[in-house]
C-alpha cells in the first residue's frame, strides 16, 4: 500500500503513525490512510482508472485535482457525482467508478430493430448498454 | 497534437473545434452548439478559455462576457438534492 506514497519527505518529514482505513472500489476492499481522498487513496493502490467516459468508454481519472473539473466524480454510497480528489475516506466506504452509458439517441432509424426478437437480440450484447 | 482532447465533459478534440471554427466561421456560441464543447458536466468551467483561445485565433472573436460563452448560475454543478434542501 505504500508503494505509491512518499514516505520520507525531505520538508514534510516521515510518513509515519497513519490509521489504516478501509474502503471499496467497484466490489473490492482497499486500504488507504486516514485523511486520504478517494483519489489519493487509489493512487496509492496503483489504480488510476476512476471512471470511462459515458458515451465512448474512453478512460478518465483525475485532472486538476483541486474540485474544479469534475472530471474524476465517482459514485458513494450510491450517491453518484462525487468528486474523487475532494472527499475523503471514510471507513467501509463504497466507491463505484463511472460507467458506459446507453446512448439511444445516437442510433439511426435503419439501425432500430423491426421486431421484439431483433430488439432482446441486439440488447443482449456484452459490456453495451443498449435500449 | 489535434487529438488533444479540449473539452473533456463532451470528448471535443482541437481538431474538431477548430475545423467547425473554420468551416461555419461562426461566434463562441455557435461553435459550442454545434460541437457541445463547454456544455457538459462541468458546465464549460474547464475549457471556456481555450475554447475562447481558439475561436480568437481561427475568426478573431474576442472572449466576452455577454452573448458568448458567458458564466451564469448555478457557477458550478449542484444536485438537485442539494438545491432541495437536502445535505448530502
Ligand atoms: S480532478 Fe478535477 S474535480 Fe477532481
Amino acid at each position: 500500500m505504500t508503494n505509491n506514497r512518499i514516505t520520507d519527505h525531505p520538508v514534510l518529514g516521515k510518513l509515519e503513525n497513519q490509521t489504516p482505513v478501509k474502503f471499496t472500489f467497484d466490489g473490492t476492499t482497499y486500504t488507504g490512510f486516514e485523511g486520504d481522498t478517494i483519489a489519493s487513496a487509489l493512487l496509492a493502490n496503483g489504480i488510476r482508472q476512476l471512471r470511462v467516459h459515458e458515451e465512448t468508454g474512453a478512460p478518465r481519472a483525475i485532472y486538476c485535482n483541486i474540485g474544479h473539473c469534475f472530471e474524476c466524480r465517482v459514485t458513494v454510497d450510491d450517491t453518484d457525482g462525487v468528486r474523487a480528489c475532494m472527499t475523503t475516506i471514510r471507513e467501509n466506504m463504497k466507491v463505484d467508478s463511472g460507467k458506459l452509458q446507453a446512448v439511444p439517441f445516437k442510433s439511426k432509424p435503419e439501425e432500430w430493430p423491426r421486431t421484439y426478437a431483433e430488439f432482446e437480440k441486439s440488447s443482449k450484447k456484452d459490456g453495451v448498454p443498449h435500449v | 497534437m489535434d487529438k488533444l482532447i479540449i473539452c473533456r465533459c463532451e470528448e471535443v478534440s482541437l481538431e474538431d473545434i477548430e475545423n467547425t471554427a473554420n468551416k461555419y466561421s461562426c461566434s463562441a456560441r455557435e461553435l459550442k452548439l454545434r460541437t457541445r464543447a463547454g456544455m457538459g458536466y462541468c458546465g464549460g468551467r474547464t475549457c471556456r478559455p481555450a475554447v475562447d483561445a481558439v475561436l480568437e485565433e481561427v475568426t478573431g472573436e474576442k472572449p466576452g462576457n455577454d452573448i458568448p460563452l458567458k458564466v451564469q448560475p448555478p457557477v458550478r454543478p449542484v444536485s438537485l438534492s442539494v438545491l432541495g434542501g437536502k445535505k448530502r
